[in-house]
C-alpha cells in the first residue's frame, strides 16, 4: 500500500513552524525599503524641490522671521505620505532619507509628524551710501527706495 | 461567577471588521496577508468577521467615497458598543494622493474619532499586527470604562 505525502508529513512534523514569532522577533526590512521619513536640517537649503514633487502633499513650510534671519520649518506628514521616494530622489543636499523604520502606529495624529528646524542667516545688507542733501519730499521717495532694496 | 471568564475570553477574541471605502486594494491585501499562516493573527485572537453586529474592531482603508460615504455610516452604526475604529495606511487619516478630488468626501475623522491609526502605504503585516495588538488595548479600557 503506497501512501501519498507520508514523506511530506513526517517531514513537517519535526520541522520548525513557518509562522514568524513576530512580536519577540522583530525582522529587519529589505534593503531599499521605504519606511518612515528622517529629515536632516543642517543640511537643507530651503529650495523647495520636495514640496514640489510631492504628489500628496504632505510636506509644508513655515517660515518666521527672526533676528538672525529666516526660521524654516519643514514638517512631514507620515499619515499622507505615500513613500514613493521623490523627496529624496530630488533633495540635491539628501537632506530627506526615507529609513528602513515601518512601524507606525499612532493613537494621535500629533504622532505622525516628522519635524525639522533651521535658521537660514539673511544675505549682509550693502553700505548705505550717505543721503544726498535735496528738497524733504525728494529725500522721502529715496529713502524708501533704498528700503525697498534692501529689503 | 462566569463573568470574569467570559470577560478574558472576549479580551483574548477581538474579531475584526473590514470595511474597504474606496482604497485601491494595495492596503487590503496586506490586511489578508496577516491572516496567512506566515504572520497568522489568530494567535493573538483575531478572527475577520463577516458581519459588523459580530466585529469588536472595525478595520477601515481607503478614503471615503461619496458612493461609500452613506455605507460607512450605516455600518458603523450597526456595530456595537465598545468598538474600536483604527485607521489603515494613509488614505482614511488624511485621503492621501486623493484629497481634493470630487468624488471624496474627506478623511475618516470627520465622521467618525480614531482610536488607532496604521501609516503606510501599504503598511507592512508586521505593522497592521502591532496595530491591532494596540487597539485590542484600548478596547479592554473602553470595556472597563463602561462598567
Amino acid at each position: 500500500m503506497k501512501f501519498p505525502y507520508l514523506k511530506e508529513a513526517v517531514k513537517s512534523l519535526f520541522s520548525k513552524p513557518s509562522t514568524e514569532n513576530f512580536p519577540k522577533e522583530v525582522k529587519e526590512a529589505p534593503e531599499g525599503y521605504r519606511g518612515k521619513i528622517a529629515f536632516y536640517p543642517e543640511k537643507c537649503v530651503n529650495c523647495g524641490m520636495c514640496i514640489r514633487v510631492c504628489a500628496p502633499g504632505a510636506i509644508t513650510r513655515t517660515i518666521e522671521k527672526v533676528e538672525e534671519g529666516d526660521k524654516i520649518t519643514f514638517q512631514f506628514y507620515m499619515g499622507q505620505c505615500t513613500f514613493c521616494q521623490l523627496c529624496q530622489d530630488f533633495c540635491a543636499r539628501k537632506a530627506i532619507e526615507l529609513t528602513k523604520e515601518y512601524i507606525m502606529i499612532a493613537e494621535d495624529e500629533e504622532d505622525l509628524m516628522v519635524r525639522g528646524t533651521f535658521i537660514k542667516k539673511a544675505p549682509p545688507k550693502p553700505p548705505v551710501p550717505p543721503a544726498k542733501p535735496a528738497t524733504p519730499a525728494a529725500n522721502n521717495v529715496e529713502a524708501k527706495k533704498e528700503e525697498a532694496k534692501s529689503e | 461567577m462566569f463573568e470574569k471568564l467570559i470577560e478574558k475570553g472576549l479580551e483574548k477574541s477581538a474579531w475584526l471588521y473590514h470595511l474597504n471605502t474606496g482604497s485601491c486594494n494595495g492596503c487590503d491585501i496586506e490586511l489578508v496577508s496577516v491572516i496567512t499562516p506566515r504572520y497568522d493573527a489568530e494567535r493573538f485572537g483575531f478572527k475577520i468577521a463577516g458581519s459588523p453586529r459580530h466585529a469588536d474592531i472595525i478595520v477601515v482603508s481607503g478614503p471615503i467615497t461619496s458612493q461609500s460615504r452613506d455605507r460607512l455610516i450605516r455600518t458603523l452604526a450597526q456595530v456595537p458598543d465598545p468598538k474600536v475604529v483604527v485607521s489603515l495606511g494613509s488614505c482614511p487619516r488624511s485621503c492621501n494622493v486623493f484629497n481634493g478630488s470630487y468624488c471624496v468626501e474627506g478623511p475618516l475623522d470627520k465622521y467618525t474619532p480614531i482610536d488607532v491609526s496604521i501609516a503606510g502605504c501599504p503598511p507592512k503585516p508586521e505593522a497592521i499586527m502591532a496595530g491591532l495588538v494596540r487597539a485590542v488595548e484600548i478596547l479592554k479600557e473602553k470595556r472597563r470604562a463602561m462598567k
